[in-house]
């Protein structure tokens, strides 16, 4: 899969995030989160949506539902309160978690899979990564720092469908690097 | 081949079936079946029916016994019921209130 | 000594052995370890250990638990409640800790208690 989308620790995110990426978040989002590619829900992380990706790992606070196509990790510092199916599941020490947990394989786990993933699964589209349209650098969401910075147009609420997405380019895998540096 | 070994502070209430050797040191209620040997060890308590292999007893049983094998009753053990082996001891000591069938 | 054989098992450890079925209720003080095949309930204040290949269909009560065989009934744990690889786990477990290792097979609810971050707790749960 592509490039890192990175939502950094400062950011807010209020809508859907979906796309062929694969997806860490320092920050938080509420809305709904349906990704093609692996996601990390860091330490700082908090997400107020239903998760689904293919290698999900937590290591933050998540409410909602979580799915993995591969495989779903609740590590260390992990606090999910929703439902977590994946064909692998793996929970940690100091992991917590409050909620149904299926691994796809146990005999009425396809049944339940079948129905988890017709929620949890929209129609891919173009990355909508969170910082505001034109600054093509993710640095931007954290420098505007605290919580109040809501995204820009077209994501007001929770818009199950809402607008074509604005064409923002994705971070590239190497920015990561610089992303952390200034966050820091 | 393992043994089952219920520990002291132990009950099972219900039906054990094994094939293999069993040592009680806690409590059993309901019926142990056993194609091997069974100890019950001194302190231990048996309210069942017992059939199994060789049987040694040094504790306390209430119930009937089978044994395919023998029954040595130990000094200190405690024995009410119906005993059916083929070779039976009762050492000095042992209290034991029961018919002793040992027709082969 | 005629029949008893070496056991890891001590004077208050129970050991359910591979050859061996129990049906009704195993309750009590010390260690449980399942090697054969419980149905019925169990409630012990140690620790339970449910040994590869051994199953228990049952609810259970004890301090620890470990899972390596498979379990199908409720779990209500004051210790670590940890579920290994190879595990095949139905049922709603409780425990002061849970693990689960991956390529275990579960389906039940854990219910850990917790607190969500504040920032969390306002929002609309999105199921």
């Amino acid at each position: 899969m592509a490039d890192v989308t990175v939502i950094g620790r400062g950011a807010n995110v209020v809508g859907r995030v979906s796309g062929a990426v694969d997806l860490e978040i320092h920050g938080r989002i509420e809305g709904d989160v349906a990704v093609e590619g692996d996601v990390t829900v860091e330490a700082q992380g908090l997400v107020a949506a239903n998760i689904s990706g293919r290698r999900v790992v937590i290591r933050g606070a998540v409410k909602g539902d979580v799915s993995g196509e591969d495989a779903v990790r609740l590590e260390e510092g992990a606090r999910v309160v929703g439902d977590i199916q994946a064909p692998r599941v793996a929970i940690t020490r100091g992991a917590l978690v409050r909620g149904h947990v299926q691994t796809s394989g146990s005999e009425s786990s396809e049944r339940r899979a079948r129905e988890t993933q017709k929620a949890a699964r929209p129609a891919p589209a173009t990355a909508r990564p969170t910082a505001t349209a034109p600054a093509p650098r993710k640095t931007t969401t954290t420098a505007v720092g605290a919580s109040q910075s809501h995204v820009a147009d077209g994501m007001a609420k929770v818009a199950p469908k809402g607008p074509p997405p604005p064409v923002v380019p994705v971070l590239k895998k190497g920015a990561k690097g610089a992303l952390k540096k200034k966050a820091g | 081949m393992a043994s089952t070994v219920i520990g002291a502070g132990i009950t099972i209430e219900g039906e054990i079936t094994t094939d293999e050797d069993v040592v009680i040191h806690g409590t059993v209620r309901g019926k142990l079946q056993a194609k091997e040997g069974v100890t019950v060890e001194s302190g231990a308590t048996v309210e069942a029916d017992i059939a199994g292999g060789a049987l040694r007893v040094a504790g306390t049983i209430t119930g009937n016994i089978t044994s395919s094998d023998r029954v040595d009753l130990q000094s200190g053990a405690r024995v009410i019921g119906n005993v059916k082996a083929a070779r039976i001891t009762i050492a000095d000591g042992a209290q034991f209130k029961g018919n002793v069938d040992m027709d082969t | 000594m005629a029949q008893a054989r070496t056991t890891t098992a001590t004077q208050s450890e129970a050991r359910i052995g591979s050859g061996t079925r129990v049906h009704g209720r195993v309750s009590g003080e010390g260690d449980i370890i399942v090697e054969g095949h419980v149905e019925g309930e169990i409630s012990v204040h140690g620790d339970l250990t449910i040994e590869q290949g051994a199953s228990v269909t049952s609810d259970v009560d004890a301090h620890g638990v470990t899972i390596s065989g498979s379990l199908e009934g409720d779990v209500n744990a004051t210790g670590v409640v940890a579920i290994r690889a190879g595990a095949r786990v139905r049922g709603d477990l409780r425990g002061a800790e849970v693990t689960l290792e991956e390529g275990a097979e579960f389906a039940g609810r854990l219910d850990s208690e917790f607190a969500l971050p504040p920032e969390l707790e306002g929002t609309p749960a999105r199921r």
